[in-house]
């Protein structure tokens, strides 16, 4: 029985060759779509989980209470662990660290040949960390690889960079020497597999935080300030938490400044929640994908899936008709109702099965492409075993779904009227079931399009709405030596290609989240009404450079030792309520100092268009003066390198590294291109799955419909006018859908707008737009078949019966 | 007595008015009865023959078949009822067409759960007796009208029915092919299988040892 169900289920897929190809097409397409997000989305909630302490480990993080506002910082004063270690022995472990960042690395080989890194994940940490932190070692001994000052442990793709050649024998690289800024000997006394890429815990080598102390005692030993360090304790239990909140808010004041006591508080962050946290941002080097988007994608990898079942099932059913005469004959035969639909089920569940099979199949290929087209999130998606139950919870939801109404509608059929070939599809009105399942699916298809559309034009505005500085073909690299600025500059500028060249803290836009901090007040209020500020030190060319307008006073003259000019911007003159030209000659004190204000910029953006923009000022500090920006007319590969060769020849001991600076621009906006991204590439697969549907059910409709086109045009019907007849219906199902999706992408598009501060102003347009693209593909596949019906001789679909 | 038919009638209704298709019909077959049913298009003889197949229900009447009252039974015993006793021969054939020869003559036996080794003794049986050994691998879409409607009487009789339902059996076919299914028919009925088939022709209905005509649902 059961090989006769699989025998036949066969024939049938076979012969009916291009539906089941669409109907296949059609849900593998879903399928995968739904696997790739699940998988993303398990990835992305898993970060940090594997950690033996996980659930009891927390990150303390810092509130900052301004007067009119309160920031939130992940990263903490770097005394803070050992105070809270000493005080609190309860507390199971607490670990500091310090960092990632960027540090310069040289290794001398036999030949005395010396080789330079930079690596920019360099974390410090306490022998704690390495208890706090599952980590894989290699070669080394955990319990005392951080015991000496001038140790580093590094990881396994470190190893394949420095010693290729004793990959395989890593004792024998133990207790070799590795030169750290050129002067620090550091002994390797550990290796490590790297932390794997769903971690925020970020590291490409570890160096004991001791190291760190001694060689930064202003940092280390400050409670004022917050310097990249980063504290996590593990406690007993989920229930010492709100305890030791508590226990905390009384305790810092034996260390803070009653001014800092009344500004920060503590408060602890579970550790796997960090990753899915916005309030805190994202801790350095690592990304944060908010809980909500994870929850946008899950319903977007349902949304997918359902439409893809609605279509399954939609094509399944029409085709049902075609099976009536034999679901007719085994019931005269003796057949049960039970029996015919365990027949479907299998023949429908093969079906499945099979497209199951295929998914699993591009799933495999596309994760890699996904991977590398996320790189900038550094996205190590592996698809494997453990995806299993993802597969087979799919699977069954596909074949409730898919398979299990087909079967109930189509072993209902009354053997005499099957036989007959009398079964209709039931027509009452304009709400038939497999209509409205179109019309349902039209409607996901609008949403992903109109959404697509409005993101674009956000990108389009974030890209191209003008910034308030020029940033085209800007070049940034860091300048490592303060003393040959003047020198660098006049060979650069020697170069033809090389049309202008700036020094300063940073561009006019933060990028990689790199924007100095302070707070501004003038000199007779006291230090609780301060108001935070960015501070950018600048160049005397820096403004003419980035093309910033003075609306009031003038450019610094000079570069001095100790600051004393300032230029601010508009919007730090209006918290003021000055007017520009009432600011020149006022004096403000910043953290660092006291100057004079001599000129009012314009407001550009000085952080990227998500936020608005901030109090900022400008100083005429020859420190800082880190970072070189250079104009360059025409980037091409010989220009970039005769660059670099001059970088190389003034600063020879260091690492060479540049960006564009419109590149890093763009990376402000990773969360928002992939939006825009998963939106695009969605509505190609929701349009696509919805196009192979009408395919399939027009193919049907015209099959069912051969002998009446046939008699339309016995009795005079043109060409033009059968097209039309069979378009119409479904303009109507596409209208309908539009006038359905408008109101709920309306409402969720404006909700995602409000999270930026610049933001476009959403028009009718783009609802048009889409419905009228979407509208004219559904027509097109819709045209194909109905123009070769039309243009079919009727006799022959008259002779038939 | 196989089977009695008391007051049957069914209508349709249409606007407030009883359409009958049936009306008041009294009708009894003895075993080994070979009936011809006639009539004019649209006098009901197919569904009589639908009533009689309990394919199809009626509105009025009793219907005793075996000695079990049809009218009382309810579906799943009516299904067990004629799954048991009745074969069918369609004008169209009604033959699977995903489905060989072998597999067509095997189906009935699947639904009454006989075992592999009797099915294959029994289609064997069929192949033979038909003699379409040659063809049991074939599609019906290869073989000829004549050909599909053997096969088709082979799998009614497969699973030993006391009954062969067939309506128009050789409305398909041309007169020769025709010819011989009635011929098969009469043996069969030698054999004593009872028969009920509906027909058109004068030339079949003579095959027959007692005929019924119809005129707009009733019997004349």
């Amino acid at each position: 029985m059961f090989k006769n169900y699989i025998k036949i289920a066969w024939r049938n897929l076979l012969k009916n060759k291009v539906s089941t190809i669409i109907n296949s097409i059609g849900l593998s397409i879903g399928i995968s779509a739904c696997i790739l997000i699940l998988i993303f989305v398990t990835y992305e909630s898993s970060f940090d989980d594997y950690h033996t302490n996980a659930s009891r480990t927390y990150r303390v993080v810092q509130h900052n209470k301004l007067p009119d506002q309160t920031l939130y910082w992940n990263t903490t004063a770097y005394p803070l662990a050992e105070a809270l270690r000493n005080d609190f022995p309860d507390i199971d472990m607490v670990t500091q660290t310090a960092g990632p960042m960027s540090r310069e690395f040289s290794i001398q080989d036999q030949e005395r040949d010396v080789s330079r890194f930079e690596e920019s994940e360099v974390l410090f940490a306490d022998a704690y960390y390495l208890r706090t932190f599952d980590t894989k070692w290699l070669a080394g001994n955990p319990d005392t690889a951080l015991n000496d000052l001038n140790s580093i442990v590094l990881t396994q793709t470190l190893v394949e960079k420095y010693f290729p050649k004793d990959q395989d024998n890593l004792q024998s690289i133990m207790g070799k020497t590795i030169l750290l800024q050129g002067k620090d000997p550091l002994k390797i006394t550990g290796v490590v597999k790297d932390p794997p890429p769903n971690s925020n815990q970020r590291y490409s080598l570890l160096i004991p935080y001791e190291f760190f102390k001694v060689n930064n005692t202003f940092f280390a030993n400050n409670w004022s300030g917050n310097y990249q360090g980063t504290t996590f304790v593990v406690l007993q239990n989920k229930d010492q938490r709100k305890l030791l909140e508590s226990k905390i808010t009384t305790w810092k004041k034996k260390y803070l400044k009653p001014e800092d006591d009344a500004r920060i508080s503590y408060a602890l962050q579970p550790l796997q929640e960090i990753h899915n946290e916005t309030l805190y941002g994202s801790s350095p080097r690592g990304y944060i994908i908010p809980t909500h988007i994870l929850y946008t994608a899950l319903l977007v990898a349902l949304f997918i899936l359902i439409i893809a079942i609605v279509n399954f099932v939609n094509l399944i059913t029409a085709q049902s008709v075609s099976r009536s005469k034999e679901v007719g004959i085994r019931k005269a035969l003796g057949s049960k109702r039970l029996d015919i639909v365990i027949q479907f089920l299998i023949e429908n569940g093969m079906m499945i099965i099979i497209t199951l099979i295929s998914s699993i199949l591009i799933v495999h290929v596309l994760i890699h492409q996904l991977n590398s087209h996320l790189s900038i999130i550094n996205l190590k998606l592996e698809f494997g075993i453990k995806d299993i139950g993802i597969i087979i919870a799919i699977g069954t939801f596909t074949i409730l779904l898919a398979a299990i109404y087909p079967a109930i509608v189509l072993s209902a059929f009354k053997p005499v009227q099957a036989l007959k070939n009398k079964i209709r599809i039931r027509k009452t009105g304009a709400f038939n079931f497999r209509r409205s399942l179109i019309v349902f699916q039209f409607i996901i298809v609008q949403i992903f399009v109109i959404a697509a559309i409005i993101v674009a034009f956000q990108m389009d505005y974030f890209k191209n709405e003008p910034k308030g500085f020029s940033s085209s073909a800007v070049i940034t690299t860091s300048v490592p030596n303060h003393s040959k600025l003047d020198v660098f500059k006049n060979i650069l500028l020697e170069n033809t290609s090389i049309t202008d060249v700036a020094y300063g803290s940073g561009p006019p836009m933060a990028v990689n989240g790199f924007q100095l901090g302070t707070s501004f007040r003038l000199p007779e209020q006291n230090i609780q009404e301060a108001k935070d500020a960015e501070m950018k030190v600048a160049g005397t060319n820096y403004l003419k450079f980035y093309d910033l307008k003075l609306i009031a006073g003038r450019n610094f003259t000079t570069n001095k030792e100790a600051f004393d000019e300032f230029i601010v911007n508009e919007t730090l003159v209006k918290s003021y309520n000055w007017t520009p030209a009432e600011a020149i000659g006022k004096k403000i004190e910043i953290n660092e100092g006291q100057a004079t204000i001599v000129g009012v910029v314009k407001d550009y953006h000085n952080n990227s268009f998500q936020y608005e923009i901030t109090p900022c000022i400008l100083l005429n500090w020859s420190f800082y003066h880190n970072q070189a920006f250079i104009k360059i007319n025409d980037p091409n590969p010989e220009a970039l390198a005769s660059l670099e060769k001059t970088w190389k020849n003034t600063f020879p001991n260091a690492v060479y590294d540049y960006h564009f600076l419109d590149d890093a621009i763009e990376k402000e906006y990773v969360v928002e291109g992939m939006i825009y991204k998963g939106f695009t590439l969605f509505s190609i697969l929701a349009i696509s799955i919805g196009c192979l549907g009408l395919f399939g059910l027009m193919s049907f409709i015209i099959s069912r419909k051969k002998k009446e086109i046939g008699l339309r045009k016995v009795l005079g019907a043109n060409v033009a006018q059968i097209i039309s007849f069979f378009s119409k219906e479904f303009i109507q199902i596409v209208v309908l859908a539009f006038v359905l999706a408008v109101p709920f992408v309306y409402y969720m598009m404006n909700l995602w707008l409000e999270g930026f501060t610049y933001r476009i102003t959403i028009s009718i347009w783009m609802f048009l737009g889409g419905g009228v693209l979407t509208l004219f593909i559904a027509l097109v596949t819709c045209s194909f078949q109905s123009i070769k019906a039309a243009f079919s001789n009727p006799i022959n679909a008259l002779r038939e019966e | 007595m196989l089977l009695q038919l008391n007051n049957i009638s069914k209508w349709v209704q249409s606007g407030g008015q009883k359409i009958y298709l049936l009306k008041d019909i009294n009708f009894w077959v003895h075993d080994g009865d070979f009936i011809s049913i006639m009539g004019p298009s649209g006098s009901g003889k197919s569904t009589l023959l639908n009533v009689i197949g309990m394919l199809d229900d009626f509105n009025e009447g009793e219907y005793t078949f075996l000695d079990e009252s049809v009218h009382k039974l309810k579906e799943k015993h009516r299904a067990n009822l004629y799954k048991q006793y009745i074969g069918f021969v369609f004008q169209s054939y009604h033959l699977i067409d995903e489905l060989t020869v072998r597999e067509n003559l095997e189906m009935p036996l699947l639904y009454k759960k006989q075992s592999s080794s009797e099915r294959r003794a029994l289609v064997a049986d069929m192949l033979d007796r038909f003699n379409i050994v040659g063809k049991k691998d074939l599609f019906p879409s290869q073989l000829s009208g004549g050909q599909q409607q053997l096969v088709g009487i082979a799998r009614a009789l497969i699973a030993n029915p006391k009954l062969i339902l067939a309506d128009e059996p050789t409305g398909n076919l041309n007169s020769k092919q025709g010819e011989e299914i009635m011929e098969i028919f009469k043996e069969l009925n030698n054999e004593g299988v009872t028969i009920i088939q509906v027909t058109h022709s004068e030339k079949n209905a003579a095959y027959g040892s007692r005929v019924i005509n119809l005129l707009d649902g009733s019997i004349q």
